[in-house]
């Protein structure tokens, strides 16, 4: 048992740089629109054109699939 | 029903005219010229994505969208960007509020858009308070440009400028956020550890293992009790030093009484220790003081939005007549402005013409609103009503606006939730009752002989510890509030949501509210021997001063590029609310408004259904028969209204209002009240005991609005309107009222549900923690519960 004479302290050093890190997330803004940012994953900003192309017909041969489907 | 709602803003079609785009691959069929330039340029822009991701649609563009963009010009004057615009190196940064923004998609949007565009080198919007913090290269490009590039796909940013509250309000949002984390991290760690403590019902923990925790979980509950408590402690001492009493006095009790006995009990190795109660009880309470700072927060923040309607510009008349848009910040004593109906004064000046009700409810408190006249001293930040004065400036604004700010900001932060202060009132006896308990208790058990009246004590502290009740009010009301906004509908006062359950009587104006509240001219009628063209050009310029909705019926005529020899002096001009407008042009007067007000006693050789009269020296000049539809939903929405009596009042003619209400389940309709009989109106029907919701939309409505029990500003109202109102319905649909009434029932319901559980359980569990039954650490789990079930049935406000 006595290894948690060790891990213990190491928590806490942990804790303490999750706090920091918290700390610094509060200061930078990072909590000031909650609603946004969940968002910019669903838009494909950083594809290229030919990339895009290619997942707007797959999400076209997905939503005929889907209507198929519920036919 | 795609192909009759308008693909970019939901609102119903035209179906007379055609407007499309291809979006996304298809052709859609859009209501208005400006709804179709909004969502070609988004098109055109490679921004299509917006249509997929959006969850609500977005807001109606403004016909003219593209007219009024050169009115933008006027924010490259250095003058202007000296009060809003940062300089930050070589680029500029400024804070806009964004009208317009209905969801998410809208921030990515304005962002992708205004990235594109060079010069621009940061863009943030903030989806949640409506604003965008834009940094860019002044020599690149001009910050009009920027507006331009915003207003084209169809939001209309407005320059802001955060003021003191808000950045206080601010500064506490950020110390409640690092303190409700440090506790929140804190208080699983030290949970941790005692949690295993809990489960040593074996006993297999050694002495030196158990002594271990408890030092590694004092020094984990040191700062939480230091730094996340000392809201608790700093409010005590206030409330001490005020020689009151509050919730934060037996609060700090407890903490620290549990903090020093734990404390000494870890340093002389014996007694029990509660780190983890310390922790989790200053989370929790943390946590609901949290909730009810942001809801007010979230009042002061829509209010403070709404102060981009103070206009920056003012219409200054030059020498020779004519009127030129400035700066109201370049504007200089002995200058002369022009302020309409409507129009917040820009500056402090001396009246030179006109008379007008000044609404001085800012400045003075006083509701009833002041005569002006010639003479007579204006300040900034009043707001004219009626007529339209002519001012001569007598300060600059540099120090008109602080003021100004102060004032309007005074009264828009009067207004915390009314449950709250009850509660407050009756958190100060309970408090009471709570030192006495204890106290009593205290003595007991030490009198008794008890070793355990120490922890007894603390137990009776935390246990009617009211967090729970604390949350009852703030957690529901915040739900609601976050509910309705993604509706569409914007709460200035929280209260107003518990009030909205005892109206039982609904006032609606006529124009604008239950019409759509643009007036079209329909039919003319000239008298003989008139020159048609000079009549046009004559109204056109009657009606230039006026801001009542039928004006914009002139003024779209587009009579004002062909005839441009008129004079540009008119004298005496005045506005009868509910009548019509006069003025002098070259020696004639020249009355326009209702038969009434054209004093004219027959109008039979009219042969249209006339309701605008033009007369000159009382002579009738020509006749216009102006008109307004009916809302689309207006039936729907009073139908769903029905269980409330409702009344319409308007400043039309009876003949009107009755025509139009024929087909409403209306139960009063009264036509040709002026606005102070609008009030009295309202007035009267609250001695009767009634609770009035107030819906209109117009200057006329702004007094009767202040009155009600419960006033809303209906989509696209005036500023005056929406300087009064209380709700802001932000879509064009009446249909949000019905919501809005049915979220306020709900409301109301989750909270006597979760104050009768909260102060349910603090009196079933009072009598345990008195009699020693209960240990410190059952009371605040018991406590945590408590509030987790609060907070938790308020949460399904959400869902639902």
């Amino acid at each position: 048992m006595s290894i948690i004479y060790v891990l213990i302290p190491i928590a806490i050093i942990i804790v303490a740089l999750a706090l920091v890190i918290f700390f610094w997330a509060v200061k930078t803004n990072q909590f000031e629109d909650l609603d946004r940012q969940g968002y910019s994953i669903l838009f494909d900003d950083d594809l290229s054109g030919d990339e895009k192309k290619l997942a707007e017909q797959r999400k076209q041969l997905q939503q005929r699939k889907e209507t198929d489907d519920r036919d | 029903m795609s192909e009759n709602l308008c693909y970019h803003c939901a609102l119903p079609n035209d179906a007379t005219h055609k407007y499309e785009a291809v979006i996304l691959g298809e052709t859609r069929q859009l209501c208005c010229p400006g709804c179709q330039a909004v969502a070609q340029a988004i098109v055109d822009n490679g921004l299509e994505d917006y249509y997929q991701f959006r969850t609500e649609p977005a807001q109606k563009s403004d016909d003219g969208i593209l007219e009024s963009l050169s009115a933008l010009n006027v924010y490259d004057d250095p003058a202007l960007q000296e009060e809003f615009v940062f300089d930050e190196g070589q680029h500029k940064q400024i804070q806009l509020t964004l009208e317009g923004i209905t969801c998410a998609a809208c921030g990515w949007l304005i962002e992708k858009q205004l990235s594109k565009v060079s010069g621009i080198a940061q863009v943030a919007v903030n989806v949640q308070e409506r604003r965008a913090l834009i940094t860019w290269e002044p020599d690149v490009i001009k910050l009009s440009q920027i507006l331009t590039t915003l207003k084209r796909i169809g939001y209309v940013g407005s320059p802001f400028h955060p003021d003191e509250h808000e950045a206080s309000y601010k500064r506490e949002q950020k110390s409640f956020i690092k303190k409700l984390g440090l506790a929140g991290i804190m208080t699983m760690q030290v949970m941790m550890l005692m949690a295993g403590l809990y489960f040593d019902w074996f006993g297999a923990i050694e002495q030196e293992t158990r002594q271990y925790f408890y030092w590694v979980a004092l020094t984990l509950t040191t700062p939480v009790v230091l730094y996340s408590g000392s809201a608790f402690y700093l409010g005590a001492l206030k409330a001490i030093s005020a020689k009151t009493v509050n919730m934060d006095v037996p609060v700090t009790l407890a903490v620290f009484g549990t903090y020093f006995a734990g404390l000494r009990s870890t340093l002389l190795e014996q007694g029990e220790v509660y780190f983890e109660s310390i922790c989790m009880f200053i989370f929790l309470l943390l946590l609901s003081r949290f909730l009810e700072h942001r809801s007010r927060h979230r009042a002061a923040q829509i209010s403070a939005n709404m102060m981009q309607y103070i206009p920056v510009s003012a219409a200054k008349i030059e020498g020779d007549g004519s009127i030129v848009q400035i700066l109201a910040k370049q504007l200089a004593p002995n200058d002369v402005v022009l302020v309409k109906p409507g129009e917040t004064i820009p500056v402090d000046g001396i009246v030179l013409d006109g008379t007008a009700a000044v609404d001085e409810s800012m400045l003075t408190g006083e509701f009833n609103p002041v005569s002006k006249s010639a003479s007579h001293v204006v300040y900034g930040g009043t707001v004219n009503q009626d007529g339209t004065l002519t001012v001569k400036v007598t300060q600059s604004l540099k120090h008109a606006l602080v003021n100004q700010i102060v004032r309007l900001q005074a009264s828009a932060m009067a207004s915390k939730p009314k449950a709250a202060q009850i509660a407050d009132n009756f958190s100060r006896y309970f408090v009471f009752s709570v030192l006495l308990i204890s106290a009593l208790t205290y003595s007991y058990w030490s009198f008794v002989g008890s070793e355990d009246a120490f922890w007894i004590t603390i137990s009776v502290l935390v246990a009617t510890c009211p967090c729970a009740l604390g949350l009852a009010t703030p957690s529901a009301l915040t739900c609601a509030m976050a509910k309705l906004n993604r509706q569409g509908i914007l709460l200035k006062r929280a209260d107003a949501l518990e009030q909205l359950n005892d109206i039982d009587t609904i006032a609606l104006d006529k124009t604008g509210t239950l019409t759509e509240g643009k007036f079209s001219l329909q039919q003319r009628w000239f008298a003989k021997g008139v020159d048609p063209v000079q009549v046009m050009a004559l109204t056109t310029l009657l009606e230039s001063r006026s801001e009542h909705p039928i004006a914009r019926a002139f003024d779209n005529d587009n009579v004002k590029s062909k005839h441009r020899t008129l004079p540009n002096t008119m004298n005496g001009f005045t506005v009868t609310p509910g009548g019509g407008i006069s003025g002098e042009i070259d020696n004639v007067v020249f009355t326009m408004g209702s038969a009434v007000f054209c004093n004219l006693s027959t109008t039979s050789k009219v042969d249209i259904p006339a309701n605008v009269f033009l007369c000159a020296d009382g002579v009738l000049m020509a006749a216009f028969c102006v008109n307004d539809s009916l809302r689309q939903d207006a039936l729907a929405t009073l139908t769903a209204l029905n269980e409330h009596q409702l009344v319409v009042l308007s400043g039309d003619t009876q003949k009107n209002v009755d025509a139009l209400t024929a087909s409403l389940p209306i139960n009063l309709a009264k036509g040709g009240l002026s606005p102070e009989q609008k009030y009295s109106q309202v007035h009267t029907l609250q001695k009767q005991g009634r609770k009035v919701m107030m819906m209109g939309d117009g200057i006329n409505d702004a007094p009767v609005l202040a009155s009600a029990d419960v006033a809303v500003a209906v989509g696209n109202a005036t500023d005056v309107a929406k300087t009064a109102a209380d709700v802001i319905l932000l879509g064009d649909s009446l249909l949000s009222v019905p919501t809005l009434f049915s979220v306020a029932k709900q409301a109301k319901r989750k909270i006597q549900q979760n104050i009768a559980w909260s102060v349910g359980y603090n009196i079933i569990i009072l009598p345990f923690a008195v009699s020693g039954l209960l240990s410190p650490w059952m009371a605040v789990v018991g406590m945590s519960l408590s509030s987790i079930i609060v907070v938790t049935n308020s949460t399904r406000l959400l869902s639902k």
